[in-house]
């Protein structure tokens, strides 16, 4: 058989998954394009051709700005978070100890869990009359009334970063897990016999260990997180004034709330496009690690 | 005082107990083998050493001090692992470096140490490479280096040289025995390697299920193994054993006519008729004169290898084996009745049911 038969034989096969890809990915990828270069409202007009308007309207608004900040600061702490948690949360449970078995299958519960799940449970938990927050803080004095947690501005987003965490912290914590275990039981033992504490162990022999394969989780939320719309829509829809109005939630609102498909097309290409820059960056990042180790 | 010692340590894993007892105590300067076959307990034994594992009962002193409860750290002891235990993210410097440095030893003089350690084992121009940049044989001598930069009072030596092949073993087997000589350091050395052990050891432990069965230098265990499992663990091809049973100070060999007569003193230990196990070294075989003289026994010969240096003849007596390590030229035929002369002084008799040397 020659290669190109092969080659050909190759294509003809990939070629009933091109087509699907090409319409469901594709086309409406290239319909987002020429949209964006429209002012197309979502029921009744189809739009005239009004060039990079729509991008210089939405770029030069502070509307975006203050959501790209709001964006960043949510993917940067709750990430930042799930990898201090899960990270330690793998330590713990790497350790022996009777139960950890049980342990560990509890602990992908939440991750297990549907996110409009999780964001019900968490609504009830910041509740600002029946809560178990402010029921538990009252307790022990912390507080001296019950507060809406989701409906002050000043609280909003921290615990909407709280409950995400919350929920995606067994993804980074399996991923640490099982990086873990893969640790030489020798090499453990050496640092011991070196001298190594725990902290000193856990930073010069153990986290080379970690960081490729923590790499991986750290793009992979990262850029989640960056995309994050349904625990922010279900808990908050991007309130109390606009203090928890991510990028996603903003495209959402633009194109289907106030029906703007034009604008809201180009909110989203260029989500897309910071969300590319990200995994490129992450992508080269991690190949630069794997190089190194 | 003893470099080191053990009181009665015992292990237990649930209701399996993997070390039974063992008292020892080690001089210093010796270089004491750890020797028997997997899951006798000699690398628990060695990790309780070190720290790695708790002793169930027992003590462990180290120096003048009782070391049980204390961290591997503070033990002051060195390890070298089977699998090297490189750290692969640092440089060769910083692995040998790296006692030193959790030990805050300041980075001038950590240096130099280990200049001076690389220097010994000829590894001056790794120092700047990662351990996935090394051979097997160079990753191994790091691992000594990180050892031996901390000059500590006992170095434990875990199967260091089974993941080496045939010549780089012969070879770093030798470099270990040459720095044994220079430092004069204390070694507990594990290992299931008899060669291994005979070559590098001031003493060695034959262990077996959890105990120490014969503890001596190399030349005694090869020489008067102390029992039946000692005598033929020790010894490449091993000892023949065969059953045999002593009469009028004869031992004859079941499944044959022929008797080997005791040497007087072994007529002594054996009074009266018993069953015996006669032990014979391959190499304590020869082809028998052709005129009958001496003690000799007559085997079928079945297969015939030429080692190079030797030739290993494997003969039966009825249903028992007798292997014999023969001059390369020696004249053997396959599938003929062959007389082996024996070195009666060369004889080791056990009790057949206690195993243990008459």
């Amino acid at each position: 058989m020659t290669s190109n038969w092969l080659t050909t034989r190759a294509w003809f096969l990939m070629l009933p998954l091109l087509i699907v890809m090409i319409a469901i990915i594709g086309w409406p990828l290239v319909d987002t394009v020429r949209l964006s270069f429209t002012d197309a409202r979502l029921v009744g007009t189809e739009g005239s051709f009004v060039g990079f308007d729509n991008y210089v309207k939405i770029l030069s608004g502070t509307n975006f700005q203050r959501t790209l900040v709001t964006t960043f600061w949510f993917a940067v702490l709750s990430v930042a978070l799930e990898m201090v948690i899960g990270v330690l949360a793998a330590l713990l449970l790497n350790q022996q100890f009777y139960g950890r078995s049980v342990l560990r299958a509890l602990m992908i519960l939440p991750w297990a869990l549907p996110t409009v799940v999780n964001a019900t449970l968490w609504r009830l938990i910041y509740n600002p009359e029946y809560g178990a927050l402010n029921a538990m803080l009252m307790q022990f004095g912390m507080i001296e009334g019950y507060r809406s947690w989701l409906g002050e501005p000043g609280t909003a987003l921290a615990s909407l970063i709280i409950a995400d965490c919350w929920k995606n912290f067994p993804l980074v914590a399996l991923i640490a897990l099982a990086a873990l275990q893969a640790v030489p039981r020798d090499i453990t033992a050496a640092s011991m016999v070196d001298g190594a504490g725990a902290w000193s162990r856990f930073r010069f022999v153990i986290m080379p260990y970690l960081a490729g394969p923590l790499m991986v989780a750290l793009v992979l939320r990262t850029i989640e997180a960056f995309k994050v719309f349904d625990i922010i829509w279900v808990m908050t829809r991007g309130g109390p004034a606009n203090s928890t109005r991510t990028l996603s939630i903003l495209v959402y609102q633009e194109a289907f709330s106030f029906q703007r498909a034009g604008s809201g097309a180009s909110l989203a290409l260029i989500v897309t496009l910071l969300v590319t820059v990200l995994a490129v960056a992450y992508a080269a990042l991690i190949r630069k690690s794997a190089g190194a180790s | 005082m003893s470099a080191l010692e053990l009181i009665n340590v015992r292990k237990r894993y649930g209701t399996v107990e993997t070390l039974k007892g063992i008292d020892l105590s080690l001089s210093s300067g010796e270089f004491l083998v750890l020797l028997g076959p997997s899951g006798c307990g000699k690398s628990t034994l060695l990790n309780i050493i070190a720290g790695l594992a708790e002793a169930t009962e027992g003590d462990v002193r180290i120096g003048d001090r009782s070391v049980t409860g204390v961290h591997p750290k503070d033990r002051d002891i060195a390890m070298v692992f089977q699998s090297y235990a490189l750290y692969p993210n640092m440089s060769v410097a910083r692995n040998i470096g790296f006692g030193l440095e959790m030990r805050n030893v300041p980075a001038a003089k950590r240096t130099e140490a280990v200049q001076k350690t690389a220097r010994m084992l000829q590894i001056e121009n790794l120092l700047t490479r990662k351990p996935s940049e090394l051979s097997g044989g160079q990753r191994q001598r790091v691992a000594i280096g990180r050892a031996l930069v901390r000059d500590p009072q006992i170095f434990l030596f875990d199967e260091p040289l089974s993941n080496l092949d045939a010549k780089l073993r012969m070879e770093t087997r030798t470099e270990l025995k040459r720095l044994h000589q220079i430092l004069g350091t204390t070694i507990v050395y594990v290992t299931h390697d008899q060669i291994e052990a005979m070559t590098l050891a001031t003493r060695i432990a034959v262990m077996r299920d959890g105990h120490i069965e014969q503890l001596a230098a190399p030349d005694e265990i090869y020489n008067r193994p102390a029992t039946r499992y000692v005598a033929s663990f020790v010894g490449s091809p091993p000892m023949n054993m065969l059953n045999a049973t002593v009469i009028d100070g004869v031992a004859r060999i079941d499944g044959s006519l022929d008797g080997v007569p005791l040497p007087p003193e072994l007529r002594k230990r054996a009074v009266g008729a018993r069953s015996v196990i006669v032990g014979i070294r391959p190499e304590n075989l020869s082809l028998a004169p052709t005129d009958d003289s001496g003690f000799n026994i007559e085997a079928k010969v079945e297969v015939v290898e030429l080692t190079g240096p030797e030739l290993v003849v494997t003969s039966t007596i009825g249903s028992q084996r007798l292997t014999a390590s023969l001059p390369p030229k020696s004249k053997v035929t396959v599938g003929a009745s062959q007389r082996f002369g024996i070195d009666a002084s060369a004889l080791h008799v056990f009790d057949k049911a206690t195993e243990k040397r008459i």
